[in-house]
């Protein structure tokens, strides 16, 4: 397994984000579903080393990262698109994922093809050159999801990647997804179901900090037929009936 | 909930990347690249000239003067600006909400954040010393004599890694919007403060980089041009500089997110190394001593060579009495020449009087609180052959105005008038009237017997004058000639 967490809980304060989740995820696309607050990104914070947890274990990549040694040899392998996307205006597309390619400690003879193929899967190679600080919030997503695959990562975490993406680039974005779960596991943590649907082999749905769900996107559409839920589509209706089970 | 995906997923084997300096010097291409620093040297140039490059060259040809100046000024330029910029660099991943996306990067923080300053460091060097380059080679076009001082820039270029610490590890300890402009107007009154509190020659803050020697003497035209330029305050002062530079980027790998154990420990010895160079050199500064040459002289550091005189061959005028100068202060010699000619004609060829006017070191003494006393090194007349030494008035008063210079260096030629004829305070009348005659009749009291005198023995053409002189000098000297015997 490159994800396996066991009765991970993280707190702030007093507020308990994550709740004694257990969750494993090998090679494919994982979605993480569920309504602002559920603890999604403080999950996939966790999963990207970048904040430990409160209680739990968390096994990446088939180490441990609270192992100074082991987190290091994870994060070589990891590709990881935050929430809030910071960057430096100053840098071009091509130094921006270079900068990280090198941070990311790839073999230094490696990193220029590996950049230009980076820019190239999202879509970029026309702004390569072109300054951060120039680029429309859509190819500042690109920009991130370039970065965090310029490594061909073994556990690739993103959360709201499509956010800010046209229907077009977005379209693109899920083939991308699909392309790069055949060796790598990718888990999206997203607010758009219809990403869920099109990419992902595999769905789970956090509400209040606990997962509440787990299975593939045809179990989770299962769970709205003949229900009154709320939703346009299948899978949305699906969505809305078990965070009614769960609140009920 | 416990669920499980389709498939184990094969752990590819990690690798440490095979060339680490590779990668590390393309990181740091890409920090000098996209660095801010390039911005702000237009503005470091225009202060630099402003500020130091007008004042230095306000200042005559001698790089004793112009290094010296160069040093406490610069300082004053670069610093606030390398410290805001450091330290708005220093924050920029907290400001540019990028810290999560460099958190999961395998490098240690304190890597990356090392390559920051070091290329900010760079841009900051390069830029003082081409700004350096531009003083000094003008100053050699102007032909300044001897070689460069290079130890004030080596303090001044020392000093920008340490402030560029300063402000980085502010910025990363401390980010926000005003740290930088906060830690720039401070680092620039810490720096200007310091400089009050030197008392002495003994004072722990003649280790500020703006110290180019001692504090009251700075820049002073007497010092390093008969004698070396005593590099122990300087090497004091690259000694804190370093401890500064390393405690403070020791500093930075101190947190627990900075790295791994291993590079947490060489941060706390870093760190610990650097607090106890910068403590050496602050106490090393305090037994300090200001020298007869007018430098700070460190005992555990003085080299007894560095005392010896440096040898010139001096450029002389063709007065009666030769007029020689150190050639570093070639410049002075027309008015100085000038000045003491008339006296000089007078005197020529008599029993006594000196063969060449030979310009003289000074010799310092650091008196109570900053002030300083400056003479002249030696007695003001050798005999065998006669020789006297001038001591000229840039060498003790700083600069002076043509007017006051030659004013001073005529006084000095009434003491060589005196000197000659045995003038002074105990002088005879007929030594009085003659030193009057000689030098300005006006000058004594009008009516008095002495002045009648003196305005006689001035009426005589010179060449009666001179052989009188040349007959009766050793007696007049002797105080055996009355006013009565003055023709």
């Amino acid at each position: 397994m490159n994800v396996a967490i066991t009765d991970v809980t993280r707190r702030f304060g007093r507020t308990l984000a994550v709740a004694d989740v257990t969750l494993e995820a090998g090679p494919g696309v994982f979605g993480l579903l569920g309504p602002n607050g559920a603890g999604k990104t403080s999950l996939l914070r966790m999963l990207a080393t970048v904040i430990p947890p409160s209680s739990g274990r968390i096994r990446l990549l088939g180490r441990d990262p609270g192992s100074y040694g082991q987190r290091r040899q994870i994060r070589r392998r990891l590709g990881y698109v935050p929430q809030n996307l910071g960057y430096y205006p100053g840098f071009t597309v091509v130094e921006f994922i270079e900068y990280f390619a090198l941070l990311k400690e790839m073999p230094s003879a490696g990193v220029h093809r590996a950049v230009a193929a980076a820019v190239e899967r999202v879509g970029l190679g026309e702004k390569a050159t072109a300054k951060l600080r120039t680029l429309s919030g859509g190819m500042l997503r690109r920009v991130a999801i370039a970065q965090a695959i310029v490594n061909e990562p073994d556990l690739l975490l993103l959360d709201e990647p499509t956010a800010g993406l046209d229907p077009e680039q977005r379209i693109a974005f899920r083939a991308l997804l699909r392309d790069l779960g055949q060796d790598a596991t990718v888990i999206v943590s997203t607010h758009l179901v219809e990403d869920v649907g099109a990419a992902c082999t595999e769905v789970a749905l956090m509400d209040r900090g606990k997962l509440v769900f787990h299975g593939s996107p045809a179990d989770l559409t299962a769970r709205g037929e003949g229900t009154t839920a709320a939703g346009d589509a299948p899978l949305e209706r699906g969505y809305s009936a078990v965070l009614a089970q769960t609140r009920s | 909930m416990t669920a499980a995906s389709a498939g184990p997923a094969p752990i590819v084997p990690v690798r440490a990347p095979r060339v680490p300096f590779a990668a590390a010097g393309r990181l740091l291409r890409l920090e000098l690249r996209r660095n801010a620093m390039p911005w702000m040297v237009p503005l470091v140039a225009v202060l630099f000239w402003l500020i130091t490059y007008r004042l230095s060259m306000a200042h005559p040809p001698l790089w004793n003067v112009r290094a010296m100046t160069m040093q406490t000024t610069a300082s004053t330029v670069f610093v606030p600006i390398v410290v805001g910029t450091a330290a708005w660099l220093g924050s920029r991943e907290r400001r540019s909400a990028i810290t999560d996306l460099l958190a999961v990067t395998a490098r240690p923080p304190w890597a990356r954040k090392l390559a920051t300053w070091v290329a900010t460091t760079c841009w900051a060097v390069a830029a003082y010393l081409g700004c350096v380059a531009v003083l000094y080679v003008v100053t050699a076009r102007q032909g300044a004599w001897g070689a460069p001082l290079w130890w004030p820039v080596a303090v001044g270029a020392a000093s920008l890694p340490a402030f560029s610490a300063l402000g980085f590890a502010a910025g990363a300890l401390r980010p926000g919007r005003f740290t930088a402009p906060l830690v720039a107007v401070a680092a620039f009154l810490a720096l200007e403060l310091t400089a009050q509190f030197i008392h002495g020659d003994h004072s722990y803050w003649q280790v500020s980089p703006l110290v180019a020697g001692p504090w009251e003497l700075a820049g002073d035209q007497g010092v390093a041009t008969f004698y070396r330029y005593l590099p122990d305050l300087p090497i004091v002062q690259l000694m804190f500089a370093a401890g500064l530079t390393a405690a403070l980027l020791g500093v930075l790998g101190l947190p627990a997110s900075a790295g791994g154990r291993w590079l947490r420990r060489s941060a706390a010895t870093i760190t610990a190394a650097g607090l106890v160079a910068a403590g050496a050199a602050i106490w090393l500064a305090g037994t300090g001593r200001l020298d007869t040459h007018g430098m700070i002289a460190i005992p555990v550091l003085h080299n007894a060579a560095d005392d010896r005189p440096i040898p010139y061959t001096p450029v002389c005028s063709a007065t009666p009495i030769p007029v020689c100068l150190h050639p570093a202060y070639g410049s002075y010699l027309p008015a100085a020449a000038a000045a003491l000619e008339p006296v000089l004609a007078e005197l020529a060829g008599l029993p006594g009087a000196p063969v060449r006017i030979s310009q003289a070191a000074a010799t310092y003494r650091q008196e109570p609180g900053n002030d300083v006393y400056i003479g002249r090194d030696g007695p003001a007349m050798t005999e065998t052959p006669p020789v006297y030494h001038l001591l000229l008035p840039v060498q003790y008063a700083g600069s002076t105005t043509t007017g006051a210079f030659a004013a001073e260096v005529r006084r000095q030629g009434g003491d060589i008038v005196n000197l000659v004829i045995g003038g002074g305070r105990s002088a005879t009348g007929a030594q009085q009237a003659v030193a009057g005659a000689l030098l300005k009749p006006s000058a004594l009291p009008p009516g008095t017997p002495v002045a009648a005198a003196a305005q006689r023995f001035a009426a005589l053409p010179p060449a009666a004058r001179h052989t009188w002189l040349m007959e009766h000098v050793v007696a007049l000297r002797a105080g055996r000639i009355t006013l009565a015997e003055l023709p």
